[in-house]
C-alpha cells in the first residue's frame, strides 16, 4: 500500500493507506484531524494541506473555486479532495478545534459574589454546589456555583468537540439526521468534554464533583435538541423555527452519570423559545435586565445572529443568518478570536501601513471579527474602501502583513463582511418596524457574546454593524447567556422572572417580512444604519 | 442605448427607467430595448464577476434596475412573449432562503427570458404544476441548505410524472453547487447565474 508523510507541528508521521480514498478521510482514520467546517463535501475550503512531495492528482471544481492563485501554486490543496494513488507527503495547513479548556474571563457571566445567594435546592449537609452552562455551537462556558454563598468556585471556557460533525448548525443538525446512533454521540461529546474540565477544576479548587447538586443548561435550541437527544432532525424543517421546541426529555441521572456528578442531582436544560431562538437569548434578556426600559435591543453576533427589542409591551426576538463572518470563518485570512488573532487594528493616517494588536501578545496569524470591523472601517475612513465594498484606485486587496504569513483583506472577504452585516441589519431594521422605534431613539444597545468583547463601537457603527445611538448607550455585556443560566441557576425569583420574559416575547421571521431584501440591500452598504426606513 | 446599459451597471434604477423610457418614446420596440440594452449591460456584468471580483450589492442593484426596465414595459415583470422561451425556478420546500433564486431571476430576466418564479420553500408538486402549465425551456432551483438536497433529486421524477420529460432541470446555490449533476439528478450544475445562461443558449429554443 502507498504511504502518506504527515508532518505536523515539527513531527512526521508516515501512514498507509489504500489508494483512492480521500485524504482527509485517511487523516481522520490516523486521529489526524484537520480544520474543517462541512461534512467534508468541499464546501468549506478549509481543510487546507499542502503537499511537498508526491503526485497529488488535478485539482477538482471546488477546489478552484475557492483556492486563490497564489495557494494553488504553493500546491495547497483541500483535503477532502484529493484522493492520492502513491507515495505522497504532505504538511497539515490547520489542526482542527482542540477542545482546550482556559479559564473563564473574570468577567464573564454575572457578578462573581451574588448578592443574596438563595439555592434552588434544599439545604443538604456539606456544601451544594451548582454548573450553570452555556452550550454554543462553538464554545461551551460554564461555572461552578457554592449555591448557598452564591460565590462562584470557578468556570471554564472551550471548544464544543461536536464541530468535527460541522461547524455550522445545519450540516451538524444533517449528520444527527442520519443514525440515532451518530445523533447519541453527538448528544454524549459536549458532556464529555464538560466532565473532563469539570473534574480538572473541581481537583484544583479542592472540591468533589459529586457535590454538584444542580445542573442548569441553556443554549440554542438545535444544542439542546441534540443534547437531549429531542428529535434533533425536526429542527431542519421550517415550521418548526417559530414553534415552541420540546428539549425537555432530559434523562437526568444519565446526564449526571455522563457530568460525573452527584447521582441524584437535578439536571434541567432552560427549555428555548423556538426553533430558532434559543433559551440562550432569553437568559440573555434576563441578564441584562432588557425589559427594565423600553426602547432596549440586544443583539449577540455569530453565524446566526440573536435579536431582541423591547419596546414596553412585547418582547421582539428573531435570528438573523448572515453566515460565519463574525467568527472569522470564510475570511480568506480570517481566523476565530483566540492567540494569533488580530482583534483590533487601525489605517495609519500619514498612509504608511495598518496598525494592529495580536491576541497574547504572539506573532498575527490571521483576523478575527472585531479586527475585521475596525480594518474595513478605517478603510472606509481613508476612501481606499468605497461604501458598496468595493476598494478605489484600482487595488483589488489590501495587505495588513508582508509575510509568514502574509495577512490580506481580499474583495471577496469584504463581500461576505458586507453579507453577513446586512443580514444582521435587516433583522434589527424589521424588529424596530414592528415595534415603530426609529434606530435613532434606542435607549439601551446591548452587545452581547465573544464578538462584543474587543468591538470599536465608533468603528462599528461607521458601517452600520450598530445603530446609530449616542456612545453611551451601547454596552458591552460579555457572556449574559451564561450569566443569565447562573441567575437562573442561583435564584427562584430569576427562574420565574425568565418564565415571564418568555410570555412576553412573539418570534419575528425574517424570510416572512416583505421589506427583508430592501433593508438587506441597504445593509450591504458600508455606511451607518440611516434613522428612519429606506 | 449607452446611457441605459451605464445605468444598469451603476445600479441606477431611476435613471435606467428614465432611459429606457426615452429610447421607447423615440421609437425603439421594448424587445429591441432589452436586447441592445439590457442584455448588453448583463454580458457586461457577467465578465466582471469572476469570483476575484464578485460583489453582491453590485449584482442586487443592477438586477433591480433590470427588474425595474423589465416592469415597464411588462407590468408583471416577466417578458411574457419571450422569443428565448420560459424558465421556472424555485427555493424548494425546506428552504427558505431565496437570495440566489433573486438574482438568478434578474439575469435571466435581463437576457430576456420569461420567467416563472415558484418562490421560496416551494412544494415539489406546486413546481410540477407550474412547469406543465408553462411548458418552459428548463426548470431552475436554488439551494442554500444541504437538506433541501432529497427533493432536489425528486423533481426530473415529478416532471416526468406529467409528461415533462423533455424539461431540463438545472440547479445551483450554495448548497448545491459543490454537487455533481448525477449526485441531485439533474442536467447541469450551475457555478452562478451567469453559468446558467451559458447553460441555456446551449439549449436551444423550447417547447412554446
Amino acid at each position: 500500500m502507498p504511504e502518506l508523510t504527515v508532518i505536523t507541528g515539527g513531527t512526521e508521521r508516515k501512514i498507509t493507506f489504500p489508494g483512492g480514498l480521500p485524504l482527509r478521510k485517511i487523516l481522520e482514520g490516523a486521529g489526524l484531524l484537520v480544520r474543517s467546517g462541512c461534512t467534508g463535501n468541499g464546501a468549506c475550503g478549509l481543510c487546507l494541506v499542502k503537499v511537498e512531495k508526491g503526485n497529488d492528482g488535478n485539482l477538482t471544481k471546488n477546489e478552484r473555486l475557492l483556492l486563490s492563485a497564489s495557494q494553488i501554486n504553493e500546491h495547497i490543496r483541500m483535503a477532502c479532495q484529493m484522493a492520492p494513488q502513491g507515495d505522497l507527503s504532505i504538511r497539515i495547513i490547520d489542526e482542527g478545534a482542540k477542545s482546550a479548556w482556559r479559564e473563564l474571563p473574570q468577567e464573564s457571566g454575572r457578578p462573581i459574589t451574588a448578592k443574596s445567594g438563595q439555592g434552588t435546592g434544599t439545604a443538604s449537609p456539606g456544601k451544594t454546589f451548582g454548573l450553570a452552562v452555556d452550550l454554543g455551537t462553538t464554545h461551551i462556558s460554564f461555572s461552578v456555583w457554592d449555591m448557598a454563598q452564591g460565590k462562584r468556585v470557578f468556570g471554564r471556557a472551550g471548544l464544543n468537540p461536536q464541530s468535527r460533525f460541522g461547524s455550522d448548525i445545519i450540516t451538524r443538525l444533517t449528520a444527527a439526521s442520519e443514525s440515532p446512533e451518530k445523533a447519541r454521540i453527538m448528544g454524549r461529546l459536549p458532556l464529555e468534554a464538560i466532565n473532563g474540565a469539570l473534574a480538572d477544576g473541581c481537583a484544583e479548587n479542592r472540591m468533589h464533583p459529586a457535590d454538584i447538586r444542580h445542573v442548569r443548561f441553556v443554549g440554542n435550541t438545535p444544542m439542546l435538541a441534540l443534547l437531549t437527544c429531542s428529535s434533533p432532525a425536526a429542527l431542519l424543517r421550517p415550521d418548526q423555527w417559530t414553534r415552541p421546541f420540546d428539549c425537555a426529555a432530559a434523562d437526568a441521572p444519565v446526564f449526571a452519570a455522563a457530568l460525573g456528578i452527584h447521582q441524584q442531582a437535578s439536571v434541567k436544560a432552560v427549555l428555548p423559545f423556538a426553533g430558532f431562538v434559543g433559551s440562550d437569548l432569553l437568559a440573555g434578556v434576563l441578564a441584562t435586565g432588557l425589559m427594565s426600559a423600553p426602547g432596549s435591543l440586544l443583539m449577540d453576533f455569530g453565524t446566526n445572529s440573536e435579536i431582541a427589542l423591547w419596546d414596553g409591551t412585547t418582547l421582539w426576538v428573531t435570528s438573523a443568518a448572515g453566515g460565519p463572518a463574525f467568527e472569522g470563518y470564510g475570511i480568506r485570512c480570517g481566523m476565530p478570536a483566540g492567540p494569533g488573532a488580530i482583534f483590533r487594528a487601525s489605517r495609519r493616517l500619514d498612509g504608511g501601513g495598518v496598525d494592529f494588536h495580536v491576541t497574547g501578545g504572539v506573532r498575527a496569524r490571521g483576523i478575527c471579527g472585531s479586527g475585521l470591523v475596525d480594518l474595513i472601517a478605517s478603510l472606509c475612513v481613508t476612501g481606499e474602501l468605497a461604501a458598496n465594498g468595493k476598494f478605489t484606485g484600482g487595488i483589488t486587496s489590501y495587505p495588513v502583513q508582508e509575510k509568514d504569513p502574509a495577512i490580506c483583506l481580499y474583495k471577496p472577504d469584504v463581500d461576505m463582511f458586507q453579507r453577513a452585516k446586512a443580514a444582521t441589519g435587516a433583522g434589527v431594521r424589521i424588529l424596530l418596524e414592528m415595534a415603530g422605534i426609529n434606530a435613532g431613539r434606542l435607549n439601551r444597545v446591548c452587545i452581547c457574546g465573544d464578538f462584543g468583547r474587543n468591538l470599536n463601537v465608533a468603528n462599528a457603527q461607521r458601517i452600520g454593524l450598530l445603530p446609530d445611538v449616542m456612545p453611551g448607550k451601547v454596552e458591552i455585556c460579555g457572556n449574559t447567556a451564561l450569566a443569565g443560566c447562573e441567575d437562573v441557576l442561583l435564584s427562584l425569583r430569576k427562574a420565574q422572572e425568565l418564565e415571564q420574559i418568555r410570555k412576553r416575547a412573539s418570534i419575528v421571521n425574517l424570510s416572512r417580512a416583505p421589506r427583508f431584501e430592501d433593508f438587506f440591500l441597504d445593509g450591504l452598504y458600508l455606511r451607518p444604519i440611516p434613522d428612519g426606513n429606506p | 442605448m449607452d446611457k441605459l446599459i451605464t445605468a444598469i451597471l451603476d445600479g441606477d434604477s431611476a435613471m435606467a427607467v428614465s432611459k429606457a423610457r426615452q429610447l421607447n418614446a423615440s421609437g425603439l420596440s421594448p424587445e429591441k430595448i432589452i436586447i441592445e440594452g439590457v442584455e448588453a449591460a448583463m454580458s457586461a456584468l457577467d465578465t466582471k464577476c469572476t469570483l476575484e471580483d464578485f460583489n453582491l450589492l453590485e449584482i442586487m442593484l443592477a438586477g433591480r434596475a433590470v427588474m425595474e426596465v423589465t416592469k415597464l414595459f411588462w407590468p408583471s415583470g416577466a417578458v411574457k412573449d419571450s422569443a428565448k422561451g420560459t424558465v421556472v425556478i424555485a427555493a424548494l420546500e425546506g428552504d427558505v432562503h431565496d437570495l440566489g433564486k433573486n438574482i438568478l431571476k434578474m439575469v435571466l430576466t435581463g437576457k430576456g427570458y420569461n420567467v416563472v418564479d415558484c418562490g421560496k420553500n416551494c412544494p415539489l408538486q406546486k413546481l410540477a404544476d407550474a412547469a406543465a402549465a408553462e411548458r418552459p425551456l428548463a426548470v431552475g432551483l436554488s439551494g442554500l441548505i444541504t437538506t433541501v438536497i432529497p427533493v432536489v433529486r425528486q423533481v426530473k421524477g415529478a416532471l416526468a410524472a406529467r409528461g415533462l420529460d423533455n424539461v431540463k432541470v438545472f440547479a445551483g446555490g450554495a448548497a448545491l453547487k459543490q454537487s455533481t449533476p448525477g449526485m441531485l439528478n439533474v442536467d447541469f450544475v450551475a457555478e452562478s447565474a451567469f453559468d446558467v445562461l451559458r447553460f441555456l443558449s446551449g439549449l436551444g429554443k423550447g417547447i412554446r
